[in-house]
């Protein structure tokens, strides 16, 4: 999309077309027709009104019969039916069509029954759109990509829909819960290369069946759906699935022998299933697998030893579970390794050196584990490390000092580190320093001097250290770079607002707990800081959860995530939910 | 001003505006006209004709050449455009690569 005038550097003149659809857009009113332009400008004229959210169902009107090709306007506020007109009489120039999120309904998608070109319908999030309106969609053979986010109406009998749908490569019906039985619809689709049902909730095994056919798909993802063992074993036959993602599917080891059969498989996610050590040993069969998600599964180091052959691995979680230093060792072979995930593990300082000769490793978690700061020296060498998570309580300044050959850090997450003042002059050395994290409660302005020099930080969160003052604003001013930035519960006050002007760049800003009123924040936004899109006062939780599960959670999502919440407490005893500042964040709501 | 320092513009109706060089060359359609190997007319009179642009947005872009080596040079005002030449001027500015 193409993006006028902001984009520009100071000093670079703006195109005089790029003038043009600016002085379109502020007058937009004053125009009945661009028929007459030629498609591509009508294009730009239509991208731009929707990137600066200023079309309405009154200035579409102008784009009747503009063979426009490309119609992004998922999560655009009020399209509706009345949009529809407009929208059809693109023809068959219209290749892709975006209403997500819209109030589109089955009647509305009668309209797109003569545009027979569209290669890409994107239809999440569409409440009113039923099994009626995919009957509409049925005749659209041309569509490679469609996607169905969300959709409570969708049932088996809708989806008698897509087998006319003999183009399609990829289909999206994610967190669809009535479509179970429907798949069988799917069986003509063989150039299907990519299948979502993640959060079906009611596909269970005789879902999978049909799927056996689908000679061409390269990626699966049935997670949090009721498929077991006996249902993975029908995608034997399916020689070029890459991927398949089984997340909290009651799946155990035994679905590991139909899995060894699957020569593409590369990328497997077996998260919150039901994988214990016993029948583990099959894991040495699937030595093709470059991504093994094994996190939150009841598995010790005996498994490990069964990882050991598995050397193409390129990334591996086994996030909180029950592994300790003994069975890193069988990693120590895993050279190609450059994702390593142990939070939450029983990992201590003596397992690390296992890991020392990872040479290619670049992004390690080692939060919540027992790793201490003399364990810390054994990561030293790790040359190509970037990302480095330390989030535990026990590492401290010394620990930091043992880092310090690590200068090609790009990420540090010391969330809950006890690093003090002092230990920010280790922090000097990472001069490539994008993402740091320093929330531990101990840090003063003093501190924050030393963070002023790292000019190359995008995302600072220094929140919790409620001793920070408006001084330590006046330190970060230079971070000109800064994108989003979050010092709350400090002692920040509205005078201190002023020295963020500087900040263009700035485009999240969370102040909770600060004396900060938001009018004073909206005086800041309006004149100094046009590219801030959320400032947050209140309470805000956001926070990169387990795979970025839940990346960013804000009040309008709330009710989902509630809802979430229910169904981990059920199924895992709500144990994870302690882990961090999310449960905080949560209990404060 | 040397003549071949300028370069002459003609409008459909015939209307010829002599501009700079430096100027015109904003466009990336005239910069190629005049840089081009090749003995084009163009290259070789000068001149340039545009049978499809109207005198009134040919004025417009010229203004907007000017403009543009003024912006360039540090002097950020804002450019004017009339409502009712946007569209037309909009289809020049594509053709020439301005």
């Amino acid at each position: 999309m193409k993006i006028v005038l902001s984009e520009l550097r100071k000093g670079e003149c703006p195109p005089l077309l790029d003038l043009c659809i600016q002085k379109i857009n502020e007058d937009i009113d004053k125009y009945n027709s661009f028929s007459m332009l030629p498609r591509d400008i009508s294009q730009l004229i239509f991208n731009n009104l929707v990137y600066s959210r200023r079309l309405t169902s009154v200035s579409l009107e102008a784009f009747r019969d503009c063979a426009l090709q490309d119609l992004y306007l998922g999560e655009y506020d009020g399209v509706d039916d009345n949009w529809m007109d407009v929208i059809s009489s693109q023809g068959s120039s219209l290749l892709s069509v975006d209403l997500s999120g819209s109030d589109v309904t089955d009647f509305g998608l009668t309209y797109l029954k003569d545009c027979e070109s569209i290669i890409s319908l994107n239809l999440n999030y569409c409440d009113q759109i039923s099994d009626r309106g995919l009957e509409c969609i049925s005749g659209l053979s041309n569509l490679t990509s469609l996607s169905f986010r969300r959709n409570d109406s969708v049932s088996a009998k809708g989806m008698s829909a897509f087998s006319g749908l003999v183009n399609l490569v990829k289909l999206d019906l994610e967190r669809c819960p009535g479509i179970h039985g429907g798949l069988v619809h799917l069986r003509g689709l063989t150039k299907l290369e990519s299948l979502n049902l993640k959060w079906c909730n009611c596909i269970t095994d005789y879902d999978m069946k049909p799927l056996s056919e689908l000679a061409s798909l390269k990626s699966l993802e049935i997670s949090s759906s009721k498929v077991t063992d006996f249902g993975v074993s029908f995608l034997r036959g399916l020689q070029k699935l890459a991927l398949l993602n089984l997340e909290g599917c009651l799946v155990t080891a035994a679905c590991l022998d139909s899995l060894a059969e699957l020569p593409a498989l590369s990328n497997l996610n077996l998260n919150r299933c039901n994988i214990s050590d016993n029948g583990c040993k099959k894991f040495s069969r699937l030595e093709n697998l470059k991504v093994l998600n094994l996190g939150f599964n009841v598995i010790t180091d005996t498994c490990l030893i069964h990882l050991k052959g598995l050397t193409k691995l390129e990334s591996l979680n086994l996030d909180s579970c029950k592994i300790g230093d003994e069975g890193l060792v069988n990693l120590a072979g895993h050279k190609r390794l450059n994702c390593l995930e142990l939070s939450d593990t029983e990992v201590g300082s003596n397992g690390l050196q296992h890991l020392s000769g990872l040479s290619n490793l670049q992004k390690i978690n080692l939060s919540f584990t027992m790793v201490s700061d003399g364990g810390l020296s054994k990561l030293c060498g790790l040359s190509s490390l970037k990302s480095l998570n330390l989030d535990a309580y026990q590492i401290s300044d010394i620990g930091l000092s043992n880092l310090t050959s690590l200068t090609g850090l790009t990420d540090l997450d010391l969330f809950g580190a006890r690093i003090t003042d002092f230990g920010t002059n280790y922090l000097k050395k990472f001069k490539n320093l994008r993402s740091l994290e320093i929330c531990g409660g101990a840090l003063t302005d003093a501190g924050v001097k030393n963070i002023k020099e790292l000019s190359s930080l995008v995302c600072l969160n220094l929140s919790q250290n409620s001793n920070l003052t408006d001084k330590t604003l006046e330190l970060i001013s230079g971070l000109t770079g800064l994108v989003s930035l979050n010092v709350s519960n400090s002692r920040i006050t509205n005078a201190g607002l002023q020295h963020l002007k500087a900040l263009k760049n700035l485009r999240s800003l969370t102040l909770e707990s600060c004396k900060v009123t938001a009018n004073d924040m909206k005086k800041l936004k309006s004149i100094y800081l046009p590219n801030l899109r959320r400032m947050e006062k209140r309470p805000q939780i956001v926070h990169s959860y387990n795979n970025g599960f839940v990346e960013a959670v804000t009040p309008r999502v709330l009710p989902s995530l509630l809802l979430l919440f229910g169904c981990f407490v059920n199924v895992h005893n709500g144990k994870e939910l302690c882990k961090d500042v999310f449960a905080t964040a949560y209990s404060r709501w | 001003m040397k003549k071949e320092d300028t370069v002459k513009l003609i409008s459909a109706e015939g209307f010829e505006f002599v501009v700079d060089k430096e100027a015109a060359m904003v466009s990336q359609t005239i910069h190629n006209m005049l840089t081009s190997p090749g003995s084009f007319a163009e290259r070789q009179h000068g001149e340039v004709t545009f049978p499809e642009i109207s005198t009134t947005i040919l004025e417009k872009i010229c203004q907007y050449f000017y403009w543009h080596l003024q912006f360039a040079s540090g002097k950020e005002t804002e450019f004017p455009i009339e409502p009712e030449l946007t569209l037309e001027l909009m289809m020049a500015a594509n053709y020439l690569h301005t």
